[in-house]
């Protein structure tokens, strides 16, 4: 089965469930019944199976069925949710100060899962046509060395070339490049001006150099292009780890509150 | 500074002696007479004084052999299982399936661990990187053992089962066994004893030594190795299944063994790594030529060929031919059923080293051709219409620039090569992780590697179906799971000595330090130098998920892939 075919066949079965949610709780508010009591208790259940997910990724090696199995029933369950908790607050934002927080929090755990989804499937494709893949831990390191290489290259140039145009250039504008961090933050946005600013200049450079100087500025370029890419790579990388550091808490803060909840309800019922 | 580190002997070759690979039970019997042995015909006459000083034959028999009593029915090795060792019987009988072969399913199989197993062992997994429980002052003493060759497997009435097959009966001094375990190659038949008996199992490590020490046993063995093989890859061959005995062994004693290339291949292939897809191809020996007059077929027997085709002024690759694979037929055949006279379409070449069987034309045009069913005969010889870089991929169903990037780093090799989809894998780790938990918090493989078409060849452990790493091991640490065939390494027996790292074509076998609880590094009480061991990936043979990392993907990006099942190959690379 093609993934295309597989989404289709998921998609139309959460469309299903949801349509039979929706009949379900038509035909329990015209028989009178407490139908939010139904949603409700369905909604807590699917967000207890939606958590259930991280528990089982941290068992990898025991026999229940294949994580990627587990994932696409948390992404269509997950949906499914939002139908539930549509049913449940009759599609009004609730009137309290608890029942605000908790379908605050509701909303942020979707919100953030379905930003989720949708970093996850537009984000790989990017990482792998940006020049070379890195082991995410890895990346300091590599950023360090590669700092240190352009060092050496430049003060083993000095007393060679008798000339102070790339070193010039590496104190003033490669230096602050290469320490800084928060180019990073460019590289979430998708802009790549500092780098292309920093390219300008060095090719500015040109007139002033010997053909020596030329080809050793041609390898300072290399690494800055190196540099570039372990940003790029860095700030990707860390958008897709970092989601689930809002994900996740918000998930705990959320059963924690609509254990709460249901609690309440069923003491008040 | 020593005082504080874990001291302790540092492994040798015969630590673990092959008869110690047993159960606690069996080991006191297993342990070989060696006196008795070298009374043996196939050992009475061989010189001692040929031997070198650091294995002697006595030693090679008494470390590397092992006895092992079977009962009427018991089978002693199954079709299909990967060898280690070989048998020479010392009393008794052994029959042997010859045709039609027994499949593996009736003669019992492995199974798994259960859940609470798996769960017991992550819980009492260490925190600490490749910590290692040495017991006593010998790294041979680990906790964890693994009994080289299983427990005998009893068939009630075996006769019964087997008697609409033909079957051979081996007697008392015959040798079997010794090409699945000299080849690397997985059992092509199986045997049972044919009555009580008692049997000589040898590390194929010892069979090696005693293989290059003595010539009057490498004759022999060569002898054998030719007939055995010969006349099983025939049969196997379906364009001889029509044939009769009597045609089929005019047919084999025309057959012609011819090896290209360097059976140690993975050192040039390390030194060409960096080189061009054209310099790497000028240098793999030529089998056959397109354009040549059709000599005759060539059967690949055992490594890895080429087929290519000239493509402007280059070659370009159409397909890879392995074990069991034929090169010519269609040629030949529509030929002689056209009165043709169309040449060999494609080149053919070897890929490291290529063991094949030629048969030539003529001794197919008299006996083979004239009797063979119609629906054998290929549909077409020609080369498909049109020029290659129209029709976009190979007729396997891999795009031609990921076929060249497959072939060209010899990954072709792979039976479990761990290939990552890229644009779905989102870095998480979770197979990395997994692989950990696992494996003693260790993980046995870096996701990093070639990338081609945004599919990665991730560095883990492609469990080769020409596994050179198992080439040079001196104790055997490295071999073969008997019935699935992963390529695992015994902790117990590895003396660390980097034989297999260095000759792993991937790097995917990594030297790590053995620790403590404590995390201490055990350091050799002589020298004081680290106790290393060889890890890498085991495919989880020994967990009830398989492949941890390939179950632990929530992306569905990550597969363990046989190259040479290409359907399956194919489909996941265009499943997106």
């Amino acid at each position: 089965m093609t993934f295309t075919s597989r989404r289709n066949l998921a998609g139309l079965t959460c469309a299903a469930a949801a349509g039979l949610a929706l009949l379900a709780d038509f035909a329990l508010r015209l028989r009178l019944r407490r139908a939010d009591l139904v949603s409700g208790g369905a909604l807590l259940a699917v967000v207890f199976l939606l958590t259930l997910f991280n528990a089982r990724k941290k068992l990898p090696f025991l026999p229940l069925w294949r994580a990627a199995t587990w994932m696409q029933f948390h992404i269509y369950a997950g949906l499914f949710s939002g139908v539930l908790f549509g049913l449940h607050s009759g599609w009004r934002w609730p009137q309290g100060g608890f029942t605000s927080l908790l379908a605050a929090l509701f909303l942020a755990v979707f919100g953030s899962g379905v930003a989720g989804l949708i970093l996850t499937r537009w984000l790989p494709a990017r990482l792998t046509e940006h020049g070379e893949n890195v082991i995410f831990e890895r990346i300091p390191a590599l950023r360090a060395a590669v700092r240190r290489e352009v060092e050496a290259l430049v003060l083993e140039s000095i007393p060679r070339l008798q000339s102070s145009t790339l070193a010039d250039f590496y104190e003033q504008k490669l230096l602050p490049y290469f320490t800084q961090t928060r180019f990073l933050w460019f590289q979430v946005a998708g802009i790549h001006r500092p780098t292309q600013r920093l390219l300008a200049d060095a090719h500015a450079l040109d007139r002033y150099l010997n053909p020596e100087e030329r080809s050793l500025l041609a390898r300072i370029l290399e690494h800055i292009q190196a540099r570039e890419n372990l940003d790029y790579q860095q700030a990707r990388q860390g958008l897709l780890k970092a989601w689930l550091f809002v994900h996740i808490p918000l998930t705990f803060a959320l059963i924690l509150f609509a254990c709460v909840h249901a609690f309440l309800a069923w003491r008040l019922s | 500074m020593a005082d504080d580190l874990a001291g302790i002997k540092r492994p040798q070759r015969w630590d673990v002696p092959f008869w110690s690979e047993t159960s606690e039970a069996e080991a006191s019997l297993a342990a070989p007479d060696v006196d008795r042995l070298l009374r043996l015909p196939a050992f009475e006459k061989m010189d001692a004084a040929r031997f070198p000083a650091h294995a002697p034959l006595r030693d090679i028999l008494l470390n590397d052999g092992r006895v092992r009593r079977y009962r009427a029915g018991e089978i002693i090795v199954r079709q299909g299982d990967y060898g280690n060792s070989a048998f020479i019987i010392i009393r008794g009988a052994a029959r042997v399936v010859l045709h039609p072969a027994t499949g593996n399913r009736e003669s019992g199989g492995t199974s798994r661990p259960g859940f609470l197993p798996a769960l017991l062992r992550w819980w009492r997994n260490p925190s600490l990187p490749e910590v290692r429980q040495f017991t006593a002052r010998s790294p041979g003493a680990n906790v964890e053992t693994a009994h080289v060759g299983g427990p005998a497997i009893f068939v009630q009435d075996m006769d019964l089962i087997v008697k609409d097959q033909r079957t051979a009966l081996l007697g008392a001094g015959e040798l079997f066994g010794e090409i699945a375990a000299l080849s690397r190659t997985a059992r092509v038949t199986t045997v049972y004893a044919g009555e009580e008996s008692e049997l000589l199992e040898i590390r194929w490590q010892g069979l090696r030594e005693i293989r290059q020490h003595a010539p009057e046993f490498k004759q022999h063995l060569d002898r054998k190795y030719r007939e055995n093989s010969l006349n099983s890859h025939l049969r196997e061959t379906r364009m001889f299944r029509h044939l009769d005995d009597a045609t089929l062994a005019r047919v084999a004693s025309a057959t012609e063994f011819l090896t290209f290339g360097d059976f140690e291949w993975y050192a040039a292939f390390s030194k060409t790594k960096e080189s061009s897809g054209q310099e790497r191809l000028q240098k793999e020996p030529v089998v056959a030529r397109e354009g040549n007059y059709p000599n005759g077929v060539y059967l690949i027997r055992s490594g890895f060929a080429r087929l290519s085709e000239t493509y402007n002024h280059g070659d370009r690759t159409v397909s890879y031919l392995g074990r069991g694979q034929i090169y010519g037929f269609e040629e030949i055949a529509t030929n002689w059923r056209d009165q043709t006279d169309r040449p060999f379409q494609r080149t053919l070449r070897a890929l490291g080293y290529v063991d094949v069987l030629f048969v030539p034309t003529a001794v197919l045009e008299a006996l083979v051709l004239p009797t063979l069913p119609a629906e054998e005969f290929p549909r077409a010889a020609a080369r498909p219409n049109g020029p290659a870089w129209a029709r976009g991929a190979d007729q396997r169903g891999l795009p031609p620039e990921m076929l060249e990037f497959l072939v060209d780093r010899r990954f072709i090799n792979g039976t479990a090569a761990m290939i990552i989809d890229m644009d779905r894998c989102t870095r998480c780790d979770d197979c990395v992780r997994a692989c950990a938990a696992t494996h003693n918090n260790n993980p046995r493989f870096l996701r990093h590697g070639p990338i081609q078409d945004g599919f990665m060849i991730a560095n883990a452990c492609l469990h080769c179906q020409d596994p050179v790493c198992m080439i040079g091991c001196p104790t055997g640490a490295i071999h073969r799971e008997s019935v699935h065939g992963q390529v695992v390494i015994n902790d117990r027996t590895c003396i660390g000595c980097s034989t297999c790292a260095n000759s792993c074509p991937y790097d995917n076998i990594q030297m790590v330090t053995a620790r403590n609880p404590e995390g201490r590094p055990f350091l050799d009480a002589a020298t004081h130098q680290p106790i290393q061991k060889a890890a890498k990936c085991d495919l989880c043979a020994n967990q009830p998920t398989g492949p941890a990392c390939a179950h632990a993907c929530p992306h569905d990006a990550l597969v363990r892939a046989d190259m040479q099942d290409v359907d399956r190959l194919a489909d996941f690379l265009h499943h997106r």
